[in-house]
């Protein structure tokens, strides 16, 4: 026998110092800010809270982007192009969407795309399009 | 220690969720759910220590012996713990709050010997106590499933 | 089993809402704090352990974000999720590590956001053919139990009032608690809002955002880093029967704590506990459980523990403090709240207790309780035992 049912939970999560100053910086100047790692001084982006190779803290604000190279990437069925790029001024990889590039391929030139209506967190940037095709 | 200083403002995300769940009952709890929809309530019991055991389960946890013996058990019993519930809680099965206040109990029905846990009818703390007999108020359509019996009643 | 002890504590300040930070960065504050208490570099850990209640955060992988906050990477690092217990049994997890040898300095971490969650939903998505149509979460539980307790041991509103004063008391004396209520009186308890009866608001633990952490290292590694290390005596848990209607009169007969307990008396030399202990950091979600923990501890004679309270044996005067921190009545980060008993245990050995020290402690005791399903006990001194 089987027994089904249904819940919904209103989970709200703090983004904490690192992703605030990030999500502010995205939402009100349309800069993406990455932050330099207090122990072995990489530029993280995403910028925390902890350096993904030392294990330190990230520290000053450092401004990274928009233009980007792609590192990866795959197509999702029903949630299009999924990528890893690495923004200009950054040494880490940020996971995030391709919009706009009609063929991917590894090591070609991105730009940020930012969305009209933004909220102060990664949804801030829609995706990462081809270098050269506006919209 | 972070560059929390920096961030006047802390954000956040909110992630609303709706989660869908499906579960299998497993041979033992078919038997049981089955039964319900008949008013029909059944334990096992261990051939180890004699326990007969509602919910039923495939396993003894103290004598960690198979259980297959079945035997009958009233829609009847004693009241062995209770308390009225006068907090807003979300109910596990759908997520909406449950109407409060609701009483709450554990029963034990005539012919097991451990207790079940269930709602009340009675939400009167100065009506509730241990020992007092309560009998299964059924549903008017069963389904098999635990709420096949809405609450128990104080028998009068 | 060879001799493991504790060798630094950190914790956060714990609140109803963190915002200022996120899980990473709670789990690192505390993190940190431990291992600069213990005068210990990041590098130096060898493996990682985190403590974490499920789906109260409903986030997938909590222990990779947190481990990042914990300096797991590239170490050993697990997490354990065992309930309330989640904390305490994360400590004994690394204790069993360290005694066996494969490692000489672990960091244990226990967190947990109640305020990204909603803990009551968490609690209710039980067994979902036994529980989920009328489970109550950890309160009605508790409710039901204490109903059962109330009748065959006489306890009153009164004496579940005085510790609930207790613990408010003592946490005012403690800047990380969250609950700090110095002058709570035994009238406003009983006059607070009827949760169900016979559990008023407060009588209850709060939903705190905290995280707290140990240095667990081997007997080498303490006496080369540590003046006053806290020896691991005994850490003994309980698992118990998966229904809450499987165990007779749960919070009388308790026996997943008598159990744990009297095995750890035993191999720490403890006959007596109330005169050979001399602090205790205990698990109490409740007012009334704290009532019968000190009998299931053997604290006391059966129906004997409203005597204890109303005299003021556990208060911080008497014979056997117990909670000097405000204990988990004051500040309750459940994947935190057993590695909480933990530290504080081992802070009072370490005499660096503050206002909250209980003046020359040698013997702590700390338990931790998961809904009705583990109960733990662990015993620590201040000289390692000839285990
Ligand atoms: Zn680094
Ligand atoms: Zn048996």
């Amino acid at each position: 026998m089987i027994v089904e049912g249904r819940v919904q939970i209103p989970f709200r999560y703090a983004a904490g110092a690192a992703a605030s100053r990030f999500g502010a910086a995205l939402r009100d100047e349309r800069r993406i800010l990455g932050a330099r790692c207090t122990g072995c001084d990489r530029v993280l982006c995403p910028p925390g809270p902890f350096c993904g190779s030392c294990g330190g803290a990230a520290g000053a604000a450092v401004e990274v982007g928009p233009g980007a190279t792609l590192l990866a990437w795959t197509e999702l069925p029903d949630r299009g192009a999924f990528a890893l790029v690495r923004l200009d001024g950054a040494d880490g990889a940020l996971a995030h969407r391709l919009v706009d590039v009609p063929e991917p391929r590894v090591g070609m030139r991105l730009r940020a795309r930012f969305a009209p209506e933004r909220g102060g967190d990664i949804r801030d940037i829609e995706g990462f399009g081809a270098e050269g095709i506006e919209r | 220690m972070t560059a929390g200083a920096i961030a006047a403002e802390p954000l956040g995300v909110a992630c609303p969720m709706d989660l869908g769940w499906r579960y299998a009952s497993g041979a033992a709890m078919e038997r049981f759910l089955a039964g319900l929809r008949e008013r029909r309530i059944e334990a096992l019991r261990c051939d180890g220590c004699g326990r007969r055991y509602l919910p039923p389960r495939p396993l003894c946890g103290d004598c960690r012996l198979p259980l297959d013996r079945w035997v009958p058990v009233a829609a009847a019993g004693t009241l062995e713990a209770w308390s009225v519930y006068r907090l807003p809680i979300l109910d596990g099965r759908t997520g909406e709050p449950r109407p409060t206040p609701y009483g709450i109990g554990l029963v034990r029905l005539d012919g097991a010997d451990t207790t079940i846990n269930h709602l009340l009818a009675e939400t009167d703390p100065g009506r509730l106590r241990i020992g007092l007999r309560v009998r299964a108020v059924w549903r008017e359509e069963l389904r098999g499933a635990l709420d096949d019996i809405l609450h128990f009643e104080v028998a009068r | 089993m060879s001799a493991v002890a504790i060798i630094g504590t950190g914790q956060t300040r714990h609140a109803s809402r963190r915002d200022d930070v996120s899980q990473p960065e709670l789990v690192r504050e505390a993190a940190e704090a431990a291992l600069a208490d213990a005068a210990v570099g990041p590098d130096e850990v060898d493996a990682v352990l985190l403590a974490n209640m499920e789906l109260f955060e409903g986030r997938a992988l909590p222990e990779l974000w947190a481990g990042a906050g914990a300096f797991a990477a590239g170490k050993p690092c697990m997490k354990v999720a065992t309930g309330g217990t989640s904390g305490t049994s994360g400590c004994i997890a690394a204790f069993h590590q360290v005694a066996a040898g494969l490692f000489d300095l672990v960091l244990v971490v226990g967190f947990e956001k109640h305020s990204e969650g909603h803990s009551q939903t968490g609690m209710a998505l039980t067994d979902p053919f036994w529980d989920r149509a009328v489970a109550s979460g950890a309160l009605g539980n508790f409710a039901l139990s204490i109903s059962q307790y109330v009748a065959e041991r006489g306890a009153t509103a009164e004496q579940a009032a005085l510790v609930a004063v207790k613990a408010r008391r003592n946490a005012a004396r403690n800047p990380h608690a969250h609950l700090r209520m110095g002058d709570l009186t035994v009238e406003e308890v009983l006059s607070s809002r009827m949760l169900a009866d016979p559990v008023r608001l407060l009588d209850m633990c709060p939903q705190s955002d905290g995280a707290c952490a140990i240095v667990v290292a081997s007997a080498a590694a303490a006496r080369r880093r540590s003046r006053r290390p806290a020896w691991v005596l005994a850490a003994e848990t309980r698992h118990e029967q998966p229904y809450i209607g499987d165990i007779d009169r749960r919070l009388v007969t308790m026996r997943t704590l008598r159990d744990a307990a009297r095995v750890a008396y035993r191999r720490a030399g403890i006959g007596d506990p109330l005169t050979d202990l001399d602090v205790a950091e205990i698990y109490e979600p409740v007012s009334y459980a704290e009532l019968a923990w000190y009998e299931a501890l053997g604290f006391c004679a059966d129906g004997d523990a409203g005597r204890l309270v109303e005299e003021g044996v556990t208060g911080m005067e008497g014979e056997l403090p117990v909670n000097p921190s405000g204990g988990v009545l004051s500040s309750n980060p459940v994947g935190a709240s057993g590695v909480i008993r933990v530290a504080e245990a081992a802070l009072q050995i370490h005499g660096r207790g503050g206002e909250r020290q209980v003046e020359g402690a040698r013997l702590a005791l700390a338990t931790g309780y998961g809904v009705y399903a583990w109960a733990d006990a662990v015993v620590l001194g201040a000289e390692a035992g000839a285990t």
